[in-house]
């Protein structure tokens, strides 16, 4: 099994750990991740130029339909970028034949080949949730963990095309299979605020504050994502502040620990 | 040439030298990037600077700078680890350079010192010296061969002067073979040697020396006669053995100018007419002393400070400084950048900057505009859309802290009123904006969106259909949210949808909601008509920057 690993900008600079946890988890489950040298999903640019964003995303698609590979990527909203521009792509002819002009200067070109893939779906449907809990050596008994999907794997359904975006089970699937038992929280499929720190600090920081408010008071030990924006927003809104805090953990950190794997290999 | 002359040219472009060397290093103590550095006094940036070098020089960190001496500005690791054919074309340049440096142009300083019997003529210098200019031209043809436009297809900024350093560096390597090559045929240089050696400058009583020297050094004496009598070289021979061989290697041994010096052998009699050693010599030493007095304006400067920059990167990680010691290293990165453009090569937006026709997305272009303190639209667009991903710091061979200068431009831009577009749209209210694009720009009611832009908003049916159920205010996280009156949304999804169904999409672009929009897709996803609530709302960010953009523009001119 062999894709190219779209790891997008935040993770390398940011969260290291979790290009780590990623590549150690998918390795020891007989993954081949490939590295090519993508640029940027286009997200920044979604609300400046339709064109420059689906052209950013068309560009990364073309390079690992080139190397005749699919993508995967542990990041929520480039999965989110890259979906809307195949969706974009395939409504849209002179949308097409703009964006593959373009392409041509480099020699690439987009045909749909490539499919892009988010690491919990991945490990939920292609490697499967029997094989992984066959796998799993040391389970993480008794801890409860809140699921943070992110917004992007899971909406709007019909681009994403994970798990049913009301009531999504893939990914508490994927908590209880390492031991571990998912809670119920009520703000479970709410935004965590990232996308709006840079617009509206204050609103970003009561949204993100609100979630953990919420895991916390209904019981979870610790967040479980698989976004590096949620991931650091949920962080970074506990770094200086006085209240209650709780845990996080990458799925794929959560997933090696179950696995056995040495925490070192993991980025903990 | 006339000792004084040449005495009196090498100390001016010495002093010269040094006062740019000055000039452009208070330039680090001038320059102020980033609204951090305006606040830090010129006492406390000295002060920084002198706690480095103690910190430095006298504790533990020392080795750190040694290490990085040897490995990052000698051996130049970073680049080998980015670009290996870059690399090798560098290192030939870089070591030609300074090995011809010290061991010819300062053969009288160092190489005597060092190897007393040195002898320009004699191997391994005369050979050395070849070797030397050869690694340089070779390695100047490897870069000017690779200067390929990458994907980005803007060219990497250049530095001023750039072109004339290159220039400058080839003539001086040009001239200085053609000297040796010219020396090589020239019979004047002959006799003179000849008289002062052998004590006889007379052709007659050389003609066995002359003879050797014609075929075996290569002198054009144009009166020789040919073929020369073996008995002839047997005696030439003896009188070089005696004469001449301790200070001469065979002149093949200059493997660049011996050939060259055999184009030039039919026309030696005219190069003596000329003088052409005369004015050749003056080219090469002047030439050099130019190279000399203009160093600091030259991209000859990166030698200086790149090197001064890596030092410091090696001393004290990026993070351990104080905002008076990187206001310090900013000012000094517009110099120590080399505009090698690997920055550009690897940059996560540039496929964005050639689609939006925007060289300010590229860090190299970038750089050049933050060091010349260009505020302008452009500019701030391409500063916003960085995604500070650091691929530029990690490929950059000379270890600049790229993404501390990125967050100090955009400080910058910020200052001169000049942010993100969520932030400039908020100094009006969307009633504000709407009634500025009346009266300033577009006096029209109504504008059609480019449907190849904004397909949405192009498209009625896109939004007409909206039944006012509410359904997309009431998932709004965003809405919900609004319970405070410091970042209240002004308007609710629903009554977004309902403006456009008015055909009042003007009073929609400069509203909060529209950019205070989270883009979780909820509405959406819930919307029971299927309509694509977030995607305009998106769409509708696009359209303000243009046309809310449009408005900032008028103000800009009027």
């Amino acid at each position: 099994m062999n894709y190219a690993l779209f790891l997008g900008c935040k993770i390398p600079s940011r969260l290291p750990a979790y290009a780590a946890s990623t590549r150690a988890v998918l390795q020891h489950l007989g993954v081949t991740l490939l590295d090519l040298e993508f640029n940027c999903c286009g997200y920044p640019a979604r609300d400046l130029s339709r064109d420059a964003f689906v052209l950013a995303a068309a560009r990364n698609l073309a390079l690992a339909e080139r190397a005749g590979l699919n993508l995967l990527t542990p990041c929520a909203c480039c999965f989110g970028t890259l979906r809307h521009a195949i969706t974009f792509l395939n409504e849209d002819a002179a949308l097409r034949s703009r964006i593959n002009e373009a392409l041509a200067a480099e020699g690439l070109a987009w045909s749909g080949a490539a499919e892009v893939e988010h690491v919990l779906a991945l490990l939920a449907r292609v490697i499967g949730v029997d094989a992984l809990s066959s796998a799993v050596r040391e389970p993480r008994t008794g801890l409860r963990v809140a699921a943070q999907y992110g917004c992007h794997t899971l909406r709007p359904s019909k681009v994403a095309r994970f798990d049913n975006a009301l009531a999504p089970t893939i990914f508490e699937d994927l908590i209880r299979l390492t031991g571990a038992t998912p809670v119920d929280w009520p703000r479970k499929l709410d935004c965590c605020g990232d996308p709006l720190h840079e617009a509206n600090a204050a609103l970003s920081e009561h949204m993100t504050r609100a979630k953990i408010a919420d895991a916390l008071s209904s019981g979870a030990e610790v967040m479980c994502t698989a976004c590096p924006h949620c991931h650091l927003r949920l962080d970074g809104a506990q770094a200086d502040t006085a209240d209650p805090s709780i845990g996080t953990l990458l799925y794929t950190q959560l997933l090696g620990l179950a696995l056995g794997l040495p925490a070192k290999s993991l980025g903990l | 040439m006339s000792r004084a002359l040449f005495h009196a040219a090498l100390y001016a472009s010495l002093l010269l030298c040094a006062l740019g060397l000055l000039w452009r290093m208070a330039g680090w103590y001038r320059l102020r990037i980033g609204p951090d550095a305006q606040a830090v006094t010129l006492a406390q940036r000295w002060h920084a600077l002198l706690r480095g070098l103690a910190s430095a020089l006298f504790t533990r960190r020392l080795v750190q700078v040694l290490a990085a001496l040897l490995f990052d500005v000698l051996l130049q690791r970073r680049l080998y680890r980015i670009e290996k054919s870059r690399w090798l074309a560098h290192w030939l340049m870089a070591a030609g350079f300074m090995l011809l440096l010290l061991m010819h142009a300062l053969a009288a300083v160092v190489t005597v010192k060092l190897f007393p019997g040195y002898e320009s003529t004699r191997n391994p210098y005369l050979f050395l010296r070849n070797l030397f200019g050869a690694m340089v031209l070779l390695g100047m043809a490897m870069f000017l061969f690779g200067l390929r436009r990458r994907r980005t297809r803007f060219a990497p900024a250049r530095p001023p002067m750039a072109a004339a350093f290159v220039a400058l560096l080839g003539f001086v390597l040009l001239t200085g073979f053609l000297l040796e090559a010219n020396k090589i045929v020239s019979p004047q240089a002959f006799y003179r040697m000849a008289k002062e050696f052998n004590g006889s400058a007379d052709p007659a009583a050389l003609k066995p020396l002359r003879a050797l020297w014609a075929s075996e050094f290569g002198v054009a004496f144009d009166d020789l006669k040919e073929p020369i009598a073996p008995e002839l070289l047997r005696q030439g021979r003896a009188m070089h053995e005696a004469d001449c061989e301790t200070c001469h290697a065979r002149a093949a041994s200059a493997f660049v100018s011996y050939p060259v010096s055999r184009l030039l052998a039919p026309l030696a009699r005219a190069l003596e007419d000329v003088k052409a050693h005369t004015w050749l010599l003056y080219l090469h030493v002047f030439a050099c002393f130019l190279g000399l007095a203009t160093l600091a304006f030259t991209r000859f400067f990166h030698a200086v400070a790149a090197p001064i920059s890596l030092l410091a990167s090696g001393a004290t990680p990026h993070e351990a400084y104080s905002s008076a010691g990187r206001a310090t290293q900013r000012a000094l990165a517009m110099h120590a950048c080399v505009a090698c453009g690997i920055c550009d090569a690897h940059c996560a937006v540039a496929p964005l900057a050639r689609y939006l026709d925007n060289r300010y997305l590229l860090p190299s272009h970038k750089l050049v505009a933050t060091g010349a303190r260009e505020m302008s639209l452009r500019v701030a667009e391409g500063a916003f859309l960085c995604t500070d991903c650091g691929r530029c710091s990690n490929a950059c061979p000379v270890g600049l802290d790229l993404q501390d200068l990125w967050q100090a431009t955009r400080g910058d831009l910020a200052g001169a009123g000049l942010p993100a577009p969520a932030q400039w749209v908020k100094t009006r209210s969307a009633l504000g904006w709407a009634e500025a694009l009346q009266s300033d720009v577009a006096p029209q009611r109504m504008f059609d969106p480019d449907a190849r832009e904004a397909p949405l908003s192009a498209d009625r049916s896109s939004f007409s259909r909206c039944v006012q159920c509410q359904t997309c205010s009431n998932v709004c996280p965003v809405v919900a949210h609004s319970t405070d009156p410091a970042f209240a949304v002004d308007l609710t999804p629903q009554k977004v949808m309902n403006l456009l169904r008015l055909g009042m999409r003007d009073l929609t672009l400069g509203s909060s909601m529209v950019w205070s929009c989270a883009s979780c897709y909820q509405c959406q996803e819930h919307c029971p008509e299927g309509l694509r609530v977030a995607d305009i709302m998106l769409e509708l960010r696009a359209l303000a920057v243009q046309r809310l953009g449009a408005v900032r523009r008028h103000k800009e001119l009027s």
